[in-house]
């Protein structure tokens, strides 16, 4: 049992506020994931959570006993640095048993644990190399070897994919994956890919500025966004978000997006009152590319990118605001081309001035 | 910004660099070209005014011998290394675990007592020499011991240890050390086991440094210790002067036995002058 649970954990850098009041619980054997910008401070509260920075106020509790102010190596916990850390004198068997060699734990249990990890991680080749004749996946992996040794209740894993090229990024990715269901622990992973925090996550938490945004499966978050920012945030590319006037009529909510279409209503959101400006959000893959002639959105095409799979095409409106929508691999749209653009209702979401959700859209409950 | 390879320069640069560089090394080992020939000199070449000319006879062995006959020769080497090897020893552990403290480790007043460290370095030594003896006779009562030459060039070189290894240490990823204090090693066995085996080439070019140095010291041999018992070679050199007559040729044996020791120190740790050893460590 290896629940983690933080209560309005705060931390201060100096005067620089860098977590302002985190709460948040991961279940036991949960897979859960930091994700946000650069300097949100997901990676300052991964290390609160290790012990490797104080936490400036709040409480923090690992498997129900309160770990605030205990020393990291008391935790429970193990960590994978972006950097891996390896010790570059050590070989990789040295490396792994360092911890367990410093604690003096008895040699059988050492040889025992070490032999479970390496073929856990197909090490056994590599154990009396050292660090630098390892290419970059080996040395994570034995960073990770180290780690799992420790047979800890929580794993701390920062940034680990971050310096490996794309194709091991994919396989470790999975290879973690394997980790997780191997050993059921609780697994904390900071990373600014999105990528893996939707392949891998069981719960997503996406950070900004030190608070966090918003808390949910991959899906939830991918189809309700609680505001902009986290709307902005999964998903890629990126969610088109154009500037729209709404009219309050009766118990519905119309905006209108251009003059050449129609206006999409909604269903009055509680608490709008009036006429408006809002932020309509619809995601690049949801748009459709209607075939010549059709009505439609009119769309000046900046940029075709052909990705084989997939074109993703970058145009702008009449009015110069700017939408991108990911079409067809066979696409046969050029850059300059004027096409026409159909939005699915079901598939935009309404924002507030403030960036906050009026209206989410109903992909789901369509499906469902 | 970067100086240039040479042979990137243009043919004339090129042709006075050639020309210059031989030139410039054989003014520069002149002198020490000088003593060593003066040391297989007779006393008459020398009374002849002969310094550069061929030695009309060559006393080698006669000089040599005579440097250990006419004075303590070997007391003095055995002085100097009773001194410098553990003031040597001394200053780097200091200087280590010093450094070790102001690299890795953040706490109020780190960069104030670094700058104490480094402007220690500025202060000119000749105008510590009354307050160090008096401190030497009165208060630690070791004047005229190895202690008094020990402790003062321990606590003197520290300085410049530390900010060396400080330096180095600050280059050594905080990760590796974050790591192993999940791992729950104490901060001892991080310092023994992770810290020093990767500042092993520092370790090394530090203690050829402060050997040289420590060794070398003229003035505060004649400053804290006055009889033969004690007196690093240095300051015994003096002691082959001659009573009437300056006996260049045994001042520049003498000279040359006791730049030996300094030189197979070199030779001795060069080979852990490893640069790199925290290659592979992380990524980058």
């Amino acid at each position: 049992m290896a629940e983690v649970s933080l209560s309005r954990i705060t931390k201060n850098f100096g005067v620089v506020e860098i977590l302002k009041g985190i709460d948040l619980t991961v279940a036991d054997g949960e897979f859960c994931i930091f994700v946000g910008p650069s300097g949100c401070g997901k990676s300052t509260l991964l290390r609160v959570i290790a012990g490797l920075e104080e936490s400036t106020s709040g409480a923090l509790s690992i498997g129900g006993r309160d770990m605030t102010r205990t020393p990291p190596a008391n935790r429970g916990v193990a960590m994978v640095f972006q950097s891996y850390a390896l010790y570059p004198h050590m070989t990789v068997a040295e490396n792994i048993c360092f911890g367990m060699r410093m604690a003096k734990s008895p040699k059988a249990e050492i040889s025992r644990r070490l032999a479970r990890a390496s073929a856990m991680l197909q090490l056994e080749p590599y154990l009396d190399r050292k660090p630098s004749q390892l290419s970059g996946g080996q040395r994570q992996r034995v960073a990770i070897g180290r780690a799992v040794v420790r047979e800890p209740d929580v794993f701390l894993f920062d940034e680990p994919l971050s310096n490996l090229d794309a194709a091991l990024r994919v396989q470790t990715r999975i290879e973690i994956g394997k980790l997780h269901q191997d050993l059921k622990s609780t697994m904390i992973y900071v990373t600014h890919d999105q990528v893996e925090a939707m392949t891998m996550a069981d719960k997503i938490v996406v950070l900004n500025a030190g608070r966090i945004e918003q808390v949910g499966s991959p899906l939830d978050l991918y189809h309700r966004p609680r505001n902009m920012f986290v709307a902005g945030f999964i998903g890629s590319p990126k969610m088109n978000f154009l500037q729209v006037p709404g009219r309050v009529e009766g118990d519905r909510l119309e905006v209108h997006i251009d003059p050449a279409v129609a206006p999409l209503s909604f269903a009055r959101p509680a608490g709008i009152s009036g006429d408006g400006d809002f932020m309509l959000g619809i995601r690049p893959e949801h748009l459709v590319l209607g075939a010549t002639g059709d009505s439609g959105l009119p769309v000046t095409l900046r940029l075709a990118e052909r990705l084989g799979s997939e074109t993703m095409l970058y145009g702008t409106l009449a009015d110069g605001r700017e939408i991108n929508l990911r079409a067809d691999g066979l696409s046969t749209a050029r850059q300059g081309d004027l096409v026409k653009v159909q939005i699915p209702q079901a598939a935009c979401h309404v924002f507030d001035k403030a960036g906050n959700t009026l209206v989410n859209g109903d992909l789901l409950r369509m499906e469902a | 910004m970067f100086p240039q390879p040479i042979q990137k320069s243009s043919p004339a640069a090129q042709a006075l660099y050639r020309t210059s560089l031989p030139f410039a090394l054989i003014l520069w080992l002149l002198p020490l070209f000088a003593v060593a020939i003066t040391s297989l000199r007779s006393i008459n070449d020398l009374n002849a005014g002969n310094f550069w000319g061929w030695p009309t006879s060559i006393d080698l062995v006669k000089n040599y011998t005579e440097v250990f006959t006419r004075s303590p020769m070997g007391r003095y080497i055995i002085n100097s290394l009773v001194i410098t090897l553990p003031a040597v020893a001394g200053t780097l552990v200091l200087s280590s675990m010093a450094g070790f403290a102001l690299a890795k480790y953040r706490f109020r007043g780190n960069l104030l007592l670094f700058s104490i460290f480094i402007a220690g370095n500025f202060v000119p030594f000749q105008i510590l020499m009354i307050p160090v003896r008096s401190l030497m006779v009165n208060v630690f009562q070791v004047y005229d011991t190895y202690w008094a030459l020990i402790l003062f060039h321990m606590a003197f070189q520290t300085g410049f240890c530390t900010l060396f290894m400080r330096n180095f240490m600050k280059q050594l990823p905080d990760a590796l050390i974050e790591s192993a204090r999940l791992e729950g090693v104490t901060e001892i066995g991080i310092f023994w086991h992770i810290v020093l085996p990767l500042i092993r080439p520092a370790i090394a070019a530090l203690a050829v440094l402060e050997f040289t140095f420590i060794w070398n010291d003229y003035f505060w041999a004649l400053i804290l210790v006055q009889s033969d018992s004690v007196r690093p070679v240095t300051a015994g050199l003096e002691a082959l002067k001659g009573m009437w007559l300056a006996s260049w040729q045994l001042i520049s044996a003498g000279s040359i036995i006791a730049a030996v020791p300094p030189v197979l120190m070199f030779f001795l740790m060069q080979r852990h002058f490893i640069a790199g050893l925290t290659l592979g460590a992380t990524k980058e």
